[in-house]
């Protein structure tokens, strides 16, 4: 495929100490300590939340050829997976974990039809399921209760008194660990054999690489992850209803990320998150204007850096001497 | 018999929704069959044709079906403008680029509606779409049989553009080997650009029947665009008659389904068989 045809090199990967990582992350997780306001706080939860689901869409889209149009899916049914959960009386954070499981599970399911499509049949055929999920949750209720909204629409129980910190802290946890995991994914045999698939599938096929297995390896994984940083979302939010769990918006948001920052490097979705999260605030009083002009940054970066700012950057002298200097540095 | 006759209402009403499904799927058809790109926009686009159609209706006053002869050659600009600017460029980049590129443009256009029209749900009333005619047992809308109608005269018309024309010719000679063409002196940038403002034509017709058959709202044509989907993906790639029977088989899946399962599940019915094609016949039943 063109867009990672491109480039040649085999995994771009996150160069550098992880000690800088490191320290950036113990300020971050001290920010409702010290006090640090409100709206940073939600800011940087949903900056790691979406960070999350970002890192997974690029694991699909950027280095597993797996055009995944069907994140709210698992968004979805994890975060109706916990809701549900509370409402049996169990504590809300016994259901995050489940709700990763039901994701994964989902995801194993859906790639009977969908993994016998290639390219962009895959595409079209994950497009259609958050659609399908939602009709099912619009007629379906899996226990009885208050409804809001149309459908199947829940209240989250028990996270009335949950502090603001914790909900955050578990959000900050799941973007960090999507950071880690893509870094091991990468550097793991999986990682070498998507980056191999994604080279030329066919000669991959041919040294024993069962290409089959390795994309569904990707897919599942990214169905957990993205289904975990949805629970979390939801109990935040507090409240799930069919209409907005299973919307495209999740996709608009998590594509733009990934896209803007750059798909296929493993730094892109940072970047494209921290610019997402800036566009969503700034233009949050507009929201039609607000997804239009996300609309059109979309199709910009598409037709002037496929790449995006990261594969962008990446050629420039400046970064390439920078990491020159790292490098020198750390030897 | 109570049974059959029971039956025959919904399977009647099926076929001759069929119709309707088979001219929005036509666009998307010869776009996928021509220039080999999916486009996500097409369900958008089939109802800019009914805004259209709306305007036309409300504030200038003229019938919808009428206002086609206007709004053909603007929503044929815009296709042609979408295809020459945005797609032939992304067209060049990659498979993935083209799909992330309709996408951006069916948020814009479902947005920018939403923003002109608001998300209340608007429909084209005209005084013959309220109309209903009787065949044998059973009373029809007039309007299921004019789409009918419709989606016959347009396939028509589109075969034999395509038989005849120089462009057609040309247009199916970019299909069959992008390359040969091209070495044969045909400008398959400008095929490309032609094919995409059909295609964008043909929603406008699309989309003013559609109108006239259901309310639509901003949001309306991401379903549209997944029953058309199921259909082209059934009839098989670029296949005129393909199409019609596909359009056929999600109408009766449609009505069938809300004749068994109630009304409310009968989206349900329809894109479930859609994921069910793409499992089973991913080529259709026309495919080569």
């Amino acid at each position: 495929m063109g867009v990672r045809g491109n480039m040649k090199v085999t995994i771009p990967q996150l160069r550098g100490g992880l000690l800088p990582l490191i320290a950036v992350i113990v300020v971050l997780a001290l920010f409702p300590i010290i006090g640090v306001p409100r709206d940073w706080i939600l800011y940087l939860f949903l900056f790691s939340n979406y960070l999350a689901m970002a890192n997974m869409w690029n694991l699909l889209a950027g280095y597993s050829g797996l055009i995944c149009l069907c994140p709210a899916a698992f968004i979805g049914l994890a975060g109706y997976t916990m809701t549900v959960m509370t409402w049996l009386g169990l504590p809300y954070y016994v259901g995050i974990i489940p709700g990763g499981i039901v994701a994964a599970l989902f995801a194993m399911l859906i790639s009977f039809p969908v993994f016998r499509l290639k390219g962009i049949y895959f595409a079209i055929g994950t497009l259609v399921v958050p659609e399908i999920l939602r009709f099912v949750f619009l007629l379906w209720k899996p226990v009885g209760g208050a409804i809001y909204g149309r459908g199947a629409g829940y209240t989250v129980k028990g996270v009335a008194g949950v502090s603001g910190s914790q909900v955050y802290w578990s959000a900050l946890a799941i973007g960090v660990a999507s950071i880690f995991l893509m870094r091991y994914i990468l550097r793991s045999k999986l990682g070498s054999g998507l980056a191999a698939i994604r080279d030329n599938d066919s000669t991959a096929a041919s040294s024993g690489i069962n290409v089959f297995n390795l994309k569904l390896y990707s897919f599942v994984i990214a169905a957990f992850v993205t289904g975990i940083a949805g629970t979390i979302f939801y109990i935040y939010h507090g409240y799930i209803e069919p209409v907005s769990a299973f919307s495209i918006r999740w996709l608009i948001t998590i594509m733009l990320a990934t896209v803007l920052g750059g798909e296929g490097t493993e730094e892109g979705p940072i970047v494209g998150t921290i610019i997402v999260i800036f566009l969503h605030f700034l233009l949050a009083r507009y929201a039609e204007i607000s997804l239009i002009i996300q609309g059109i940054i979309l199709i910009s970066i598409m037709l002037l850096a496929p790449q995006g700012i990261m594969g962008f950057v990446r050629k420039t002298k400046t970064y390439q001497s920078l990491l020159e200097l790292v490098a020198g540095h750390g030897s | 018999m109570t049974f059959l006759a029971d039956l025959s209402m919904p399977i009647v009403m099926g076929i001759l929704l069929g119709g309707l499904y088979a001219v929005i799927a036509l666009g998307l058809s010869l776009i996928f069959g021509v220039v080999k790109e999916i486009n996500i926009a097409h369900g958008d686009l089939v109802i800019l044709g009914s805004y259209f159609g709306y305007v036309a209706m409300t504030i200038i006053g003229i019938d919808p079906i009428l206002s086609l002869l206007i709004g053909m050659p603007l929503l044929f600009g815009i296709g042609f403008a979408i295809q020459k600017y945005l797609l032939n460029r992304a067209f060049k980049i990659s498979m993935d680029a083209t799909l992330i590129i309709a996408f951006g443009i069916s948020i814009i256009l479902q947005n920018t509606y939403q923003l002109i029209w608001t998300p209340f749900p608007r429909g084209l009333t005209t005084s013959y779409s309220l109309k209903s005619f009787s065949a044998g047992p059973i009373r029809l809308p007039l309007v299921y049989l004019l789409n009918f109608i419709v989606a016959i005269v347009v396939m028509l018309f589109l075969r034999e553009f395509l038989r005849r024309t120089y462009l057609g010719k040309a247009i199916r000679a970019a299909a069959q080997d992008r390359k040969a063409a091209h070495l044969m002196g045909i400008n398959t940038d400008r095929v490309y650009a032609f094919t995409f403002a059909i295609a964008t034509a043909l929603a406008a017709i699309a989309g003013v029947f559609l109108g006239l058959t259901f309310p639509f709202t901003p949001i309306s044509g991401m379903p549209f665009l997944i029953i058309a989907l199921g259909v082209v993906v059934l009839g098989g790639l670029g296949s005129i008659a393909g199409t019609f029977v596909g359009g056929i088989a999600f109408g009766l899946a449609q009505t069938l389904g809300g004749h068994f399962f109630g009304v409310a599940a009968q989206m349900l019915v329809a894109y479930t068989m859609v994921l069910v094609v793409l499992a089973v016949i991913p080529r259709g039943i026309f495919g080569r």
